[in-house]
């Protein structure tokens, strides 16, 4: 506690500043009309959570937070833009749905978290001096499991690559660009896996989905 | 008093040019690429100058507007060879290819020293139509999205992707006339999935290409082969400027228009294909795709159908030729690539030709049939070939599509409008 | 202790960012001018007038853009080259802000500027610069994660995320020599993170200038200014990383680190002017299906010569 008491002003300043920008942001992702600004909205109150995590001296817990949410709020980004070739201004959006829910749950989540904070008792534990936070933190996660998470870390990789292979044009039934098509269930005949309708549409170029 | 020495330090700048080209104004360009103290720049954001060079046609006076408007101020006009509008106040003109540069540096350096006052809007500021808001967040629809604000059609998925399923949004938009990357005058309305051509339908054909006189007298009169081929070389050379420069390789590219501007028999093209082998080109390109079939590469004749394997050059059928040994190159793939390497090859063949011509005295023997560098000429030039595009681009990603549109001559030809041969 | 702490480190980073934005605008036009660009003008006062002139010329309107996102854009990519340049250590004493975590904080710089570069093509409501953001975080994953890879494995025989003890491992054996395959990977990737030559796939030419394509006056200034700058941090990343940052016989430690520093941009530059650019689907293929693999191995390799050491 001794040690914790003895940061500057400075410090509380950037805790109430970045509090602040976080809450604020947080509050505008629900008010923008448009899902980009929404998720890097997202990111900002994300980012300012981080920076206090700097403040309170769990640096790697911050700084992979930076990380993480950067690469997951560009993930969800590129996903909208993917599907929606949607600049900004072109077409707001109404970003909120079932509010009536929405409300009452986020009610309820302040409740519970605000009462936690005020009436939980925190363990006094004053940690020693020259403790090296990012390898005990590291010992305190992973400890005898490191092999294990490293190996499943590599693997949901593999298998994400696996999946941008499997969605490239290049498929398992020759490029798309050429008509890849299945072959058929009988030699010679119609492509498996075909509705009647997409044949009627003729190759279903003019197609509509509504 | 610092705002007038951050001027004058300003105005010791690249004047920095915008082209907008009319019919035959390509001249103008190959010129200022290569002269220190310009450069040319691909949006007219990036500029303070804009160069209207060649004779607009009237269907293009307002997408000319559209782009006037949209370079920053100060920015300054002038026209090349090109009637100004009579409205506008305080407009340039020149004629003389020699004085343009020199015109172009001194309107930057004299917007910047507050000596010339900036040419102002023509068009009102405002949307080109109104907002259509509907729904609480002024979304435009019902529900969560749909509408048309301003007046644009919403990026909404219309139809199945023609890549790999993955279907994205589609965004329809017109691009051309004056877009760098499309032949001089060319537009198209285009609708892309992600980056890849989904819809194209040329909608304004590109200018005729001027042809070289030289092609011209060969009609009437049996002419110096060797004068002919090395007009060839330095039509080609000049495609091959725009491409390099799209492409990324702005060096190669000026080395290929100097080699334009240079050009006799004695030329070699060796440092230049060596260089562009070893840059990769070839390789790493967006190369890829842009096959014409057969048919389409008879359509279009010329180094295209010769790249798609077709053997059609009406320098076979000339004596003159003949003696010279002259058969003509083909590759086989008839892609962007093929057409780049046939080329190549054809640069290569015209400058031999032209050196085994000149050492012979050699001339044309006939007249009814010339092998232009855009393609055979029979009882007519070659005719615009941009039709082709709409079938050619869906499926093609954008660097793939841009590269194809800049390897095809698809652009007819023309006689040149009292430009003094090269 | 704020003059210590945050007026010079301050006063550092700034500096740096301002003189490496600059040299790599004059070596870039070195090597122009080397490669057939027409020569004319002062090469070392071509950057700063056309400076100048970007600062005199108006900041241009979009129709209906997101204007905060739009302006803030190219600033906070600078802060974030700023912010890579904060963490380079040049000696063992002299770095701007020594975080422990300084690799992933790099790592998130990487990230973070994906979302800026989106940001910039995004916001501007037009055709081309939205190609150019989608096209670069299309391709921006596969850079973060190759360079992920690649630092980790720098990080291993020191033992720790800071940069400083990265150097510092390198005592005996660059890690250009300990890990072959790491100084080209993380090269290629900052080609593609900064959009340079044949990785400017986002502010590209077949795309009139992509991002940046409706941008003028000031803000493009600072954009090209942050584009520079980010260059710049990476070579000092790459420095630190794999060429043993301040360690060098003779000479004192920062003039080390700038020596290098010039060494990895002069073939950055190079790159960029010698090479077409690639196309974007050969891009996405090259990262996933070769380098990303590479990147693999580069850590694989990495913990086996760890171990063995």
């Amino acid at each position: 506690m001794t040690e914790s008491m003895n940061h500057g002003i400075g410090v509380d300043i950037a805790f109430v500043l970045l509090a602040a920008l976080a809450v604020i942001s947080g509050w505008r992702v629900f008010r923008t009309d448009s899902m980009v600004r929404a998720s890097f909205f997202l990111l900002v109150s994300f980012i300012a959570v981080g920076a206090i995590m700097i403040l309170l001296a769990a640096e790697y817990l911050g700084v992979a937070m930076f990380f993480m949410m950067a690469v997951e709020m560009t993930v969800m980004a590129l996903f909208m833009v993917m599907f929606m070739m949607n600049p900004a201004g072109l077409n707001p959006m109404n970003m909120v749905h079932q509010e009536r829910i929405a409300i009452g749950a986020g009610i309820a989540g302040f409740v519970v978290l605000g009462a936690m904070a005020l009436f939980a008792a925190f363990p006094e534990r004053p940690l020693p001096t020259g403790l090296d936070p990012v390898r005990s933190l590291g010992l305190e996660m992973l400890g005898d499991s490191m092999l294990i998470f490293e190996s499943a870390g590599i693997v949901l990789l593999a298998t994400m690559i696996g999946v941008v292979v499997l969605s490239s044009h290049r498929g398992r039934y020759g490029a798309a660009a050429e008509g890849s098509m299945p072959p058929g269930l009988a030699p010679g005949g119609d492509p498996a896996g075909k509705s009647e309708e997409d044949e009627e549409a003729g190759g279903g170029h003019e197609h509509h989905h509504h | 008093m610092a705002v007038n020495w951050l001027r004058k330090f300003a105005s010791r700048s690249a004047a920095t040019v915008f082209p907008v080209l009319g019919r035959q104004g390509e001249a103008a360009l190959h010129r200022l690429a290569l002269t220190p103290g310009i450069e040319l720049v691909d949006s007219p954001r990036h500029a303070s100058v804009l160069l209207v060079a060649g004779e607009i046609p009237a269907d293009r006076f307002e997408p000319l507007r559209r782009v006037h408007d949209q370079l920053p101020h100060p920015f300054a006009v002038l026209w090349f060879r090109s009637e100004p509008w009579p409205h506008l106040e305080d407009v340039t003109r020149i004629d003389a290819l020699d004085a343009l540069p020199e015109a172009l540096i001194a309107a930057h350096r004299e917007l910047l020293l507050g000596r010339r006052d900036s040419a102002s809007r023509i068009l009102p500021d405002e949307p080109p139509n109104p907002w259509e808001g509907l729904g609480d967040f002024g979304q435009g629809g019902e529900g969560m999205m749909g509408g048309v604000p301003y007046g644009r059609p919403m990026a909404m998925n219309m139809m199945d992707d023609v890549r790999d399923g993955l279907t994205l949004d589609s965004l329809s938009f017109r691009l051309g006339p004056f877009y760098p990357g499309l032949p001089p005058g060319m537009a198209a309305e285009i609708t892309l999935q992600g980056d890849l051509v989904q819809m194209w339908s040329t909608q304004l054909a590109p200018y005729p290409r001027a042809l070289d006189p030289v092609f011209f007298a060969a009609r009437e009169r049996p002419v110096p082969i060797a004068e002919l081929e090395l007009a060839r070389a330095h039509h080609h050379l000049r495609r091959l400027f725009s491409a390099l420069r799209l492409a990324g390789l702005e060096g190669a590219s000026l080395s290929a228009l100097r080699l334009a501007r240079e050009l006799s028999p004695g030329s070699r093209l060796d440092g230049l294909r060596r260089r562009l082998v070893r840059s990769g080109f070839f390789r790493l390109s967006s190369l890829a795709g842009g096959a014409l079939e057969a048919e389409q590469a008879r359509q279009l004749g010329g180094p295209a159908a010769r790249a798609a394997g077709l053997d059609d050059d009406l320098r076979s059928q000339d004596d003159g030729y003949r003696r010279l040994g002259f058969a003509p190159v083909t590759q086989s793939a008839g892609d962007t690539r093929a057409r780049w390497q046939q080329l190549l090859a054809e640069i290569e063949q015209s400058l031999q030709l032209a050196r085994r011509a000149e050492r012979d005295k050699a001339c044309t023997e006939r007249m009814d049939s010339i092998e232009t560098p855009r393609g055979p000429w029979l009882e007519q030039l070659p005719q615009d070939g941009s039709s082709l595009l709409d079938e050619l681009m869906p499926g093609l990603e954008w660097g793939d599509a841009l590269a194809t549109v800049a390897s095809l001559d698809v652009a007819a030809a023309e006689r040149s409008l009292g430009e003094a041969p090269a | 202790m704020i003059v210590d702490q945050l007026i010079l480190p301050l006063l550092m980073v700034l500096v740096t960012l301002s003189v490496g934005a600059y040299i790599v605008a004059v070596l870039d036009r070195l090597m122009a001018g080397a490669f057939g660009a027409p020569r004319g003008g002062n090469v070392w006062l071509a950057p700063l007038t056309r400076g100048a002139w970007l600062l005199t010329q108006h900041a241009n309107a979009t129709e209906a853009p997101d204007w905060r996102a739009w302006r803030l854009a190219p600033a906070l990519y600078l802060a974030l080259a700023a912010i890579g340049l904060a963490v380079m250590p040049w000696s063992a004493s002299l770095v701007a802000t020594d975080l422990v975590t300084s690799v992933v904080l790099w790592g998130s710089v990487e990230a973070l500027a994906t979302v800026v570069i989106f940001l910039h093509g995004w916001s501007a409501n037009a055709l081309l610069t939205l190609i150019g953001g989608y096209r670069y975080v299309a391709l921006g994953l596969s850079y973060i994660l190759i360079s992920m890879f690649v630092l980790i494995g720098v990080a291993l025989p020191a033992e720790s995320l800071q940069f400083t003890q990265v150097v510092a491992s390198q005592e005996g054996l660059w890690n250009v020599l300990r890990q072959p395959l790491g100084l080209p990977l993380f090269l290629i990737v900052g080609l593609g993170m900064t959009f340079w030559g044949p990785l400017d796939l986002a502010d590209s030419t077949d795309l009139a200038g992509g991002t940046a394509s409706e941008v003028s006056g000031p803000p493009r200034l600072v954009w090209d200014i942050a584009r520079a700058a980010m260059l710049v941090a990476f070579s000092g990343v790459a420095t630190t990383a794999f060429l043993g940052g301040w360690l060098g016989p003779w000479l004192p430690g920062p003039l080390w680190v700038i020596v290098k520093m010039l060494a990895v941009l002069s073939v950055l530059l190079l790159l960029g002017r010698w090479l077409p650019r690639l196309a974007p689907e050969r891009c996405v293929t090259l990262m996933w299906v070769v380098l990303l693999p590479l990147s693999f191995l580069a850590l694989v390799w990495a913990g086996a010569v760890a171990l063995w050491e």
